[in-house]
């Protein structure tokens, strides 16, 4: 027999409803042995007490149902955004309130990087620095001698110094749709869609594909994952080709990685069957560490780009509706394929409209294939209503909800997008968990930060950036919270038979917190300390 | 040499697959690259295939088809850095996709050039398609980008579509014939001396110049503005005062940049429901 290792904590939070709290957690080969007090795995044998931890809280390892790899790989360029964010070693970089703190920071970072390497910075988004728009000019002035690019946190839209603009022949003569011109004509160096950031990102080696897949991405994924107390995480839209799976299996499988990794392959680019096909294959090449097999749908765009498919009526200020990324001939056909095949999908939908078409679909390929297990989710949800919630509750498909957009987004929602009325229920966990739906939280990292206690905490205040509170009567409790950040989430993976609670056969992935979520003020939930994680029964302190 | 981009636009079951299977099949002499969505109905006699790979499928007569992933501009990214660079690119958009975006990425390239966009409408289907409420939008868009829209499955529009086309704004498209070449439609607007002589296509009038004459900049934009209904490609080389001017119109879309080559030459074509000869000729000398 391998060695028990019996942690002591201050408080374990353990979700297991036969034991909610302990004090003990006795760990072997990475699984947990026992639950309960000092001598709760001494009828196993000899022990190994292990006190590192007495001081700290813990909790069933976090589980982020709906993030993308990107979200570690982004670090090695300059960050530009308005919020403080942290990095994947920990540091702490302040968010940028104008546009002359952009410039200054971006000039520190130019003058570290080697002579003539592009300066590229990302997370920056126009939208809360509203004075004057980012420029060439303002670009120029932190380097004019190599390519200054500044990706906005939308990834839809980039500024360019004139460096750039000169490299690909953007000029007053070009014609090309998405080249922003000022009053003169001249291209203002913003440039709008990947039409027109094509060029200049080929031509500066700005590659999107080595932000996933690549060893180092993995890795970084892993440290993002670690400081916000995430042990198991999806990369949720994965393309997975066969050099992808080799590195991820070879990364993944090292033993100091401490994360499990469940890449979802991105429905598209293939006929439904080849798609199911390629699914069930990966399906069984799965580890302890890699776990694969369902597949994600997009079916609309975003609502505060105005792309998501929503029902009357409509957006304010009379924007059209939005654009369907996949038909819904074409979802119909995926879900029946996926159905048949026994594939597990993860859907995206944000607008009403998408979600009722997807719920459709869904209907009509469990009359033709029943699988009740299926366990099918709705990803984002956002406009949801109660019978939406209803019709999922019936067909036992999953919710994960997008509540950090009530924080970042809400009051741009009220304002400009749906309204006020809609705007308070929209992202609507108490309905959810009213009709008795499974119910995660995410934060579609790196498009919001990973922190599954922040979003806990969006979804328990709803509080938006202005502070107001969005829809109170759609607030859930902090004990609903932790919850669907933990046996939530691993439900939607089918994973909560091995994760998302402290119980014995289970792994032993923790999130280690420096105070009690639930006895802390809500509204302090987000700034509950996570000093590190225990995974597979290592400790990994931050 | 910048490497010609068509975009193959309309929803699902337009025909797009089909369109690309008989070009892939027809006797062009050339290194056509298609990008598809993914090879379920890409049907190529198995005689012409040299090899298939996961991704590609190479064809004996220099083609290529390959499967364009999830990420478009990977996929256009690797069929510029391919070498030997193919003759045309072929982009066959999803049902969905918005061809103009595509289009815009040919504009945008340096690398590249637009050679247009072809929308296939369902002569059967398309009517119901434009009522759809959830879909409407989206499928009228893509005619509307279109420089040529070409109806599949039937020679002429029923009253429903025509009644549907109308109440969007668009015009009726033209019966793509059931024997024509395809490779046409993309490429037989070719300049002499660099390319060989065009054959005759059942949808196009061609008109051609040795001496197109000599046109300032401005000129030449506002005789370009002036083109009339109809006339669907421009391409070649004007000389002017300040200097030789390489001209590429396709469609509504119109470009004008600055030249080393010495041979003036220009070559029109338009559809022939629409336009003849003597009305190009009339409308490049000024008549």
């Amino acid at each position: 027999m391998s060695e028990i290792t019996v942690f002591a904590a201050q408080k374990i939070i353990t979700m297991d409803p036969s034991r909610p709290v302990a004090t003990h957690v006795a760990v072997q080969d990475g699984k947990i042995l026992a639950v309960g007090g000092a001598d709760c795995a001494d009828v196993w044998g000899t022990v190994k007490h292990d006190n590192s931890l007495a001081d700290q809280i813990l909790m069933p390892g976090f589980v982020e149902g709906h993030a993308h790899m990107m979200a570690g790989s982004m670090w090695q360029f300059a960050y530009a955004g308005y919020h403080d964010r942290i990095d994947p070693t920990g540091k702490l970089h302040k968010g940028m309130t104008d546009i002359d703190a952009v410039v200054s920071r971006l000039r520190d970072y130019a003058a570290s990087l080697p002579a003539g390497e592009p300066v590229v910075a990302w997370g920056f988004d126009p939208i809360f620095l509203p004075t004057e728009r980012l420029n060439r000019s303002h670009l120029d002035s932190i380097a004019d001698d190599r390519p200054v690019m500044v990706m906005f946190s939308n990834f839809h839209l980039m500024c360019v110094n004139s460096q750039c603009l000169d490299m690909v022949g953007y000029s007053r003569d070009s014609n090309v749709e998405g080249v922003l011109r000022d009053v003169n004509g001249e291209p203002t160096g913003e440039l709008q869609e990947m039409a027109a950031m094509f060029p200049v990102m080929r031509r500066t080696g700005l590659d999107f594909r080595g932000l996933s897949q690549t060893p180092d991405a993995v890795r970084t994924y892993a440290d993002v994952c670690r400081l916000a107390g995430v042990t198991t995480i999806t990369d949720l839209f994965s393309h997975m080709e066969e050099e992808d799976l080799g590195i991820l299996t070879q990364v993944t499988g090292q033993d100091e990685f401490g994360l499990r990794l469940v890449p979802v392959l991105a429905a598209v680019g293939a006929t439904p069957q080849e798609i199911a096909d390629k699914a069930n294959t990966l399906s069984k090449q799965s580890t302890d560490k890699l776990r694969m097999g369902a597949v994600k749908l997009m079916t609309d765009g975003s609502i505060q780009g105005w792309t998501a498919r929503v029902k009357w009526p409509g957006y304010v200020g009379g924007h059209p509706n939005g654009l369907w990324n996949t038909p819904p001939e074409q979802i119909f056909a995926l879900c029946e394929t996926m159905q048949a095949n026994g594939v597990q999908m993860h859907i995206h939908v944000n607008g009403d409209e998408a979600s009722s078409v997807s719920l459709d679909a869904l209907e009509a390929a469990s009359r033709a294939h029943p699988w009740p297990s299926a366990r099918h989710v709705l990803q984002h949800c956002q406009m949801m209503g109660p019978d939406q919630f209803r019709r999922c509750q019936e067909m036992r498909v999953c919710t994960n909800i997008f509540s950090n957009h009530i924080w970042y987004f809400g009051d741009q929602h009220a304002a400009l997008t749906i309204g006020e009325d809609r705007a308070t229920r929209m992202d609507a966990a108490r309905s959810a968990l009213d009709a008795g739906v499974n119910v995660a939280l995410h934060s579609d990292a790196p498009v919001t930060p990973l922190g599954p206690l922040f979003t806990a905490w969006c979804a328990v205040n709803r509080q938006t950036m202005s502070g107001r509170v969005l829809g109170e009567e759609q607030r859930i409790t902090v004990d609903e919270a932790l919850y669907a950040i933990t046996l939530g989430a691993a439900y939607t993976l089918k994973l909560d038979g091995e994760i998302g609670s402290i119980e014995s056969g289970k792994r032993a992935d923790f999130a280690v917190l420096g105070q009690d979520p639930t006895i802390v003020d809500p509204m302090a939930l987000k700034d509950v300390p996570v000093n590190g994680i225990v995974f597979g029964g290592k400790v990994q302190m931050n | 040499m910048r490497l010609p981009l068509t975009v193959i636009s309309g929803y699902l079951g337009a025909g797009k697959t089909t369109l690309i299977n008989r070009l892939l099949a027809e006797d062009h002499g050339l290194r056509l690259m298609v990008l598809v969505n993914d090879f379920g109905a890409i049907n190529i006699d198995a005689a012409l295939i040299e090899s298939r790979q996961d991704d590609t499928i190479s064809l004996s007569n220099g083609c290529v088809c390959c499967t364009m992933g999830a990420d478009l501009y990977m996929a256009l990214g690797d069929a510029l850095d391919r070498t030997p660079r193919p003759d045309h690119l072929v982009v066959e958009a999803s049902g969905i996709a918005d061809p103009a975006a595509i289009a815009n990425a040919a504009i945008a390239e340096p690398d590249l050039s637009y050679a247009g966009i072809i929308t296939l409408v369902d002569g059967l289907n398309g009517a119901d398609l434009l009522h759809d409420p959830l879909i409407a939008p989206q499928v009228a868009q893509q005619i509307k980008a279109a420089d040529l829209v070409l109806m599949t499955k039937s020679d002429a529009p029923s009253s429903d579509l025509s009644q549907a086309l109308t109440e969007h704004g668009l015009r009726c498209p033209r019966a793509l014939q059931g024997n024509a070449p395809i490779a046409p439609l993309l490429s037989d607007v070719v300049p002499r001396p660099m390319g060989r002589p065009t054959a005759a296509h059942p949808l196009y009038v061609q008109w051609n110049t040795d001496a197109p004459g000599k046109l300032t900049r401005t000129e030449l934009q506002d005789r370009l503005s002036a083109r009339p209904e109809g006339l669907y490609r421009v391409k070649g080389f004007v000389d002017g005062p300040d200097g030789m001017h390489e001209v590429h119109v396709v469609g509504k879309h119109v470009d004008i940049r600055n030249s080393v080559t010495q041979t003036p030459a220009l070559v029109a074509l338009g559809l022939s429901d629409r336009l003849t000869v003597e009305q190009i000729d009339n409308w490049w000398s000024g008549r």
